[in-house]
C-alpha cells in the first residue's frame, strides 16, 4: 500500500467515525419524536387564576396532502384536513401548565420554529410578566418572535383554520407582518416588547387579532382572522387599545411607516418614503414634545376631476400634512387618557436630558399627560402616476 | 537542553493574540457591566491593556528568548524565582480552567442541555494536548486559519444585523456613574486584553524579539477594535434587553433575518466559540506545562500535558456552582484577582531587572 491509498482509508474512516459524533450522543433529537409548536397561546382563567397554555402544533404528516386543497378555506375540524393540532394544558404558572403537556402529548414540545405568542385579552390584563420572564429564560424563546393580543381568548384564536397557509399560525404571523409592512398596526417582537417593558416608562404594545365570519365560497359562514388594534400595556398588564386610526398615528411618531396610503377626502396617496423623529424640549419642568414627520407620496386616486396644477398639488400636500398630523394627535390623544407612554417619549427625554431624568423618571405617570406635543408634518408628492388631465371633467 | 525548538514569526504571533484575546470573550462581550456604554469600557479597557502589555512586552524584549520562568531565576535566583514561576504557572493554569467553564456552561445552557460537561471538556481538551504536543508552530499554524475565520464571521454578523441596528439605544452616551464605568472598564482590561500576559511562555520563540511588542499590540488592536464594534452592535440590536442576557452576542446574532433564508445564525458564534476557545485553552495549556517543564529541570513538556490537561478539566467541572457565579466572578473578583498576576509579577521583575543591569551585556544573544 502506498502513502496516498493509506491516507484515503483514513480519510473514509473518519468520514464513517464523524458521523456518529456529530448527531450527539445526549442531545440527538429525532424529528418524529417532536411536536413543532408554531403558535402558542395564553389564557388566564379569571376565576381560579389559572393559566392554560394552548398549543398549536404542525402535524407534518398531513401538510402535503392539503396544500393543494387549503385554498377552499377548511374550518376547524373539518375533516381528516387539519394541519395542526390543538393541545391545551392549564396550570398555576407558564411552567406548571407547560409541564402538565406530558400527560396528553405523545411528542416533547418544540418552541424554535413558533411564530407568534396569542395573549387572551383576560390573560393580558391581568398581567403576563411569568410568561415574559419564561420566555426570555429559554433558550429556545427566541427573540423575533411575534406578540399579539386576542380579543377573545387565545384558545379560540388558534383554532381558526387560515385558508392561505397551510399552517394557521405561520398565516397569522403573515398577516401581522403585511399589516405593519402596509403602516396599518405595528409588528411587535418579543425583544421590542421586552424592551419596551424594561425601560419602566415606554408603555409596551401588542397587535390586537380578533375573529369576524366570512361567507364562504359555498356559501357558509367560515370563521377568518383580522388585526383589529394595538393593545396598550402599563407595566405587564394591558390597560387600553388604540383604534385603526390612533395606531397609524403612533407609527407616524415613531418612525414605523414603511409602505402605505394616506386618505384625505379629494384623493388618495401612496407613501415612498417617510421618517419621523421625536425632539424634546424641557424648559423649566415643562417638557414639550416635538415630533418631526417628513414625507413623501405618490399620487394614486385623484377624485377632483380637474386638471393637476402646481396649486392643486400644493394643496394636496397640505391636505395629507393635516391627515398625519390628526392621526398622530388622535394617538396622542389616547394615550394621554389612558396615561401611558406608548411613543416613548421618556426614553426621548432620557436620552437627551440624562440628568433631569433622574427627577423626571419617578414621577412620569404625572408629568405624562400634561406634555404640550407639537407635530410638524413635512410632505412631498412626487409622482401623480400615468396622467396628467382628467378623464372626465366636471 | 532546549523545550521549544519551534519559532513563529511576528504575523503569527499578532494573530495567535487576536485569537486569545477572542477566546471565551467571544460570548461574554468585554464591558458588558456598563449597560449601553460598553462600547466605552472597551475602549478605555483597551488602554489600560495596552499600557500593561507595553510592561510585559518590554520585559520578555529585555531578555529576549527566555521564558518568564527563566527570566524569574535570572532575576530573583533559583528559588524565590521558582516560587514566583510557580504562582504565575497557577494563574495560567486556573485561567485555563476559566475558560473551559466557559465553553461548558454555554455549550450546556444553550446548544447541548442533556451532554455532560465532562465529555465535552475532554473532548475539547483531548484536541488541545495534542496540539500542544506538536509545539507552538503547529498553534501558530493553526491560529493562521481559525482567528481569520473568527474575523470573518463577527464582520458578517454585524452586517447582516445593520436593518435591526437602532443607534439610538446608544444614548445618553456616559449614562452610567464614572465610578462604575472605570471600574467595568478595568474589568475589561483584566478580561480579556491583559490576560495576554500568558505570552510570556510564547514570546520567548518569536523569530524577531525586538519586533515583540508591537505585534502584540497589533494583534490587540485589532481585537479590541472588532470587540467595540461588537458592544455597539449588541447594544443597538438588543437596547436594554442587552443587559439582562447573560450571552448578548448569542441572542443579538439570533435576531438575524434576512428574508427567511439567512435565519438562525447563532450556531456560527457557537463555532467561534469553540475555535477561538481552543486557541485560548491551548495556549494556556502550552504555557503551563512548558512553565512546568522548566521549574522541574524536565527534559521534554509532553508527557505532563494529558495529566495537566485533566486536572484542568476537573478544576474547570468543580471550581464554579453556576452561571451567575461565573459571571459575578468574570465581572467583579476577578478584576482584583488577576492584578498581582497582569500587572504585578512583570512589572516588580522588569523593575528589579533593569536595577540589577540584567541581563548582562554579552549574554544577551548568547
Amino acid at each position: 500500500m502506498t502513502r496516498g491509498q493509506r491516507l484515503k482509508i483514513y480519510v473514509i474512516i473518519l468520514l464513517i467515525i464523524i458521523p456518529v459524533f456529530l448527531s450527539g450522543c445526549w442531545d440527538s433529537i429525532q424529528l418524529d419524536k417532536l411536536s413543532i409548536v408554531s403558535g402558542l397561546g395564553w389564557d388566564i382563567n379569571l376565576d381560579t387564576g389559572d393559566v392554560t397554555l394552548t398549543y398549536q402544533s404542525i402535524v407534518p404528516s398531513q401538510i402535503k396532502s392539503t396544500s393543494s386543497t387549503s385554498g377552499s378555506g377548511e374550518q376547524k375540524g373539518g375533516g381528516a384536513l387539519n394541519t395542526i393540532q390543538l393541545d391545551h394544558s392549564t396550570g398555576s404558572s407558564p411552567y406548571d401548565a407547560l409541564s402538565r403537556y406530558t400527560q396528553h402529548g405523545s411528542r416533547i414540545p418544540y418552541y424554535r420554529h413558533t411564530q407568534v405568542f396569542i395573549f387572551g385579552k383576560d390573560g393580558a390584563e391581568q398581567g403576563i410578566y411569568p410568561f415574559i420572564d419564561t420566555v426570555a429564560r429559554n433558550p429556545a424563546g427566541r427573540p423575533n418572535i411575534l406578540m399579539a393580543v386576542s380579543e377573545k381568548k387565545a384558545s379560540d384564536i388558534l383554532g381558526v383554520q387560515n385558508g392561505m397557509e397551510s399552517i394557521q399560525a405561520i398565516g397569522m404571523a403573515e398577516e401581522i407582518k403585511l399589516s405593519a409592512a402596509f403602516s396599518k398596526y405595528p409588528e411587535v417582537t418579543f425583544l421590542e416588547f421586552a424592551n419596551r417593558l424594561m425601560s419602566k416608562t415606554t408603555a409596551p404594545i401588542a397587535p390586537m387579532i380578533g375573529i369576524f365570519l366570512e361567507t364562504g365560497p359555498d356559501g357558509k359562514k367560515i370563521q377568518k382572522i383580522r388585526i383589529t388594534g394595538t393593545a396598550v400595556f402599563k407595566g405587564d398588564s394591558m390597560i387600553g387599545q388604540l383604534n385603526e386610526r390612533e395606531s397609524s398615528g403612533l407609527l407616524w411618531a415613531i418612525n414605523k411607516i414603511k409602505k402605505g396610503f394616506v386618505m384625505i377626502p379629494e384623493a388618495s396617496l401612496e407613501i415612498v418614503r417617510a421618517k419621523s423623529k421625536i425632539v424634546p424640549e424641557l424648559q423649566d419642568d415643562k417638557i414639550e414634545i416635538t415630533i418631526e414627520i417628513d414625507e413623501e407620496s405618490n399620487l394614486i386616486e385623484y377624485k377632483g376631476r380637474k386638471d393637476l396644477t402646481a396649486d392643486i398639488v400644493q394643496e394636496l400636500e397640505k391636505g395629507q400634512a393635516k391627515e398625519i398630523k390628526s392621526q398622530v394627535m388622535a394617538a396622542v390623544e389616547k394615550s394621554f387618557s389612558l396615561d401611558a407612554d406608548v411613543f416613548g417619549f421618556g426614553d426621548a427625554v432620557h436620552r437627551k436630558y440624562k440628568n433631569e431624568w433622574k427627577n423626571l423618571k419617578p414621577m412620569w405617570d404625572e408629568v405624562y399627560p400634561n406634555i404640550k406635543v407639537v407635530v410638524k408634518v413635512k410632505t412631498h408628492l412626487n409622482e401623480i402616476g400615468d396622467v396628467n388631465k382628467a378623464l372626465m371633467k366636471k | 537542553m532546549l523545550l521549544e525548538k519551534g519559532k513563529i514569526s511576528n504575523f503569527q504571533l499578532s494573530v495567535l493574540i487576536v485569537g486569545f484575546v477572542f477566546g471565551s470573550s467571544v460570548i461574554i462581550p468585554p464591558g458588558q457591566g456598563a449597560g449601553h456604554d460598553a462600547w466605552i469600557a472597551c475602549a478605555l479597557g483597551l488602554m489600560e491593556g495596552l499600557l500593561i502589555v507595553w510592561i510585559f512586552t518590554a520585559l520578555a524584549k529585555q531578555f529576549k528568548d527566555k521564558t518568564i520562568v527563566e527570566i524569574n531565576s535570572l532575576v530573583y535566583g533559583k528559588i524565590l524565582g521558582k516560587c514566583i514561576s510557580v504562582l504565575f504557572i497557577w494563574y495560567l493554569f486556573h485561567l485555563g480552567a476559566l475558560v473551559l467553564n466557559n465553553y461548558a456552561r454555554f455549550f450546556k445552557l444553550e446548544i447541548y442541555p442533556a451532554t455532560p460537561k465532562a465529555v465535552g471538556l475532554l473532548l475539547v481538551m483531548l484536541v488541545c494536548a495534542s496540539t500542544v504536543g506538536r509545539g507552538i508552530e503547529v498553534l501558530a499554524r493553526c491560529g493562521l486559519i481559525l482567528a481569520p475565520l473568527t474575523l470573518l464571521v463577527a464582520v458578517t454578523d454585524t452586517l447582516l444585523v445593520i436593518p435591526h441596528i437602532d443607534l439610538k439605544n446608544l444614548l445618553p452616551i456616559l449614562d452610567v456613574p464614572i465610578r462604575k464605568l472605570l471600574f467595568v472598564s478595568h474589568g475589561t482590561a483584566s478580561f480579556p486584553f491583559a490576560e495576554t500576559v500568558a505570552f510570556l511562555m510564547v514570546l520567548a520563540f518569536v523569530d524577531k524579539p525586538e519586533k515583540g511588542p508591537s505585534a502584540v499590540s497589533r494583534g490587540l488592536l485589532i481585537s479590541g477594535f472588532i470587540f467595540i464594534m461588537v458592544a455597539v452592535r449588541n447594544a443597538a440590536v438588543l437596547g436594554q434587553m442587552g443587559t439582562v442576557y447573560n450571552y448578548p452576542t448569542y441572542i443579538a446574532v439570533q435576531v438575524i433575518d434576512i428574508g427567511d433564508i439567512f435565519n438562525r445564525l447563532e450556531a456560527l458564534v457557537a463555532i467561534n466559540l469553540i475555535t477561538m476557545g481552543f486557541i485560548k485553552i491551548s495556549i494556556l495549556l502550552y504555557g503551563t506545562v512548558l512553565g512546568l517543564a522548566q521549574v522541574f529541570n524536565l527534559r521534554s513538556y509532553r508527557p505532563i500535558i494529558l495529566p495537566v490537561g485533566i486536572l484542568m478539566v476537573i478544576l474547570a467541572l468543580t471550581n464554579v456552582g453556576n452561571t451567575l457565579e461565573m459571571l459575578e466572578f468574570a465581572s467583579k473578583g476577578y478584576s482584583i484577582y488577576a492584578v498581582p498576576f497582569q500587572i504585578g509579577i512583570p512589572l516588580i521583575t522588569l523593575v528589579i531587572a533593569k536595577l540589577r543591569k540584567l541581563p548582562p551585556k554579552g549574554e544577551v544573544n548568547s
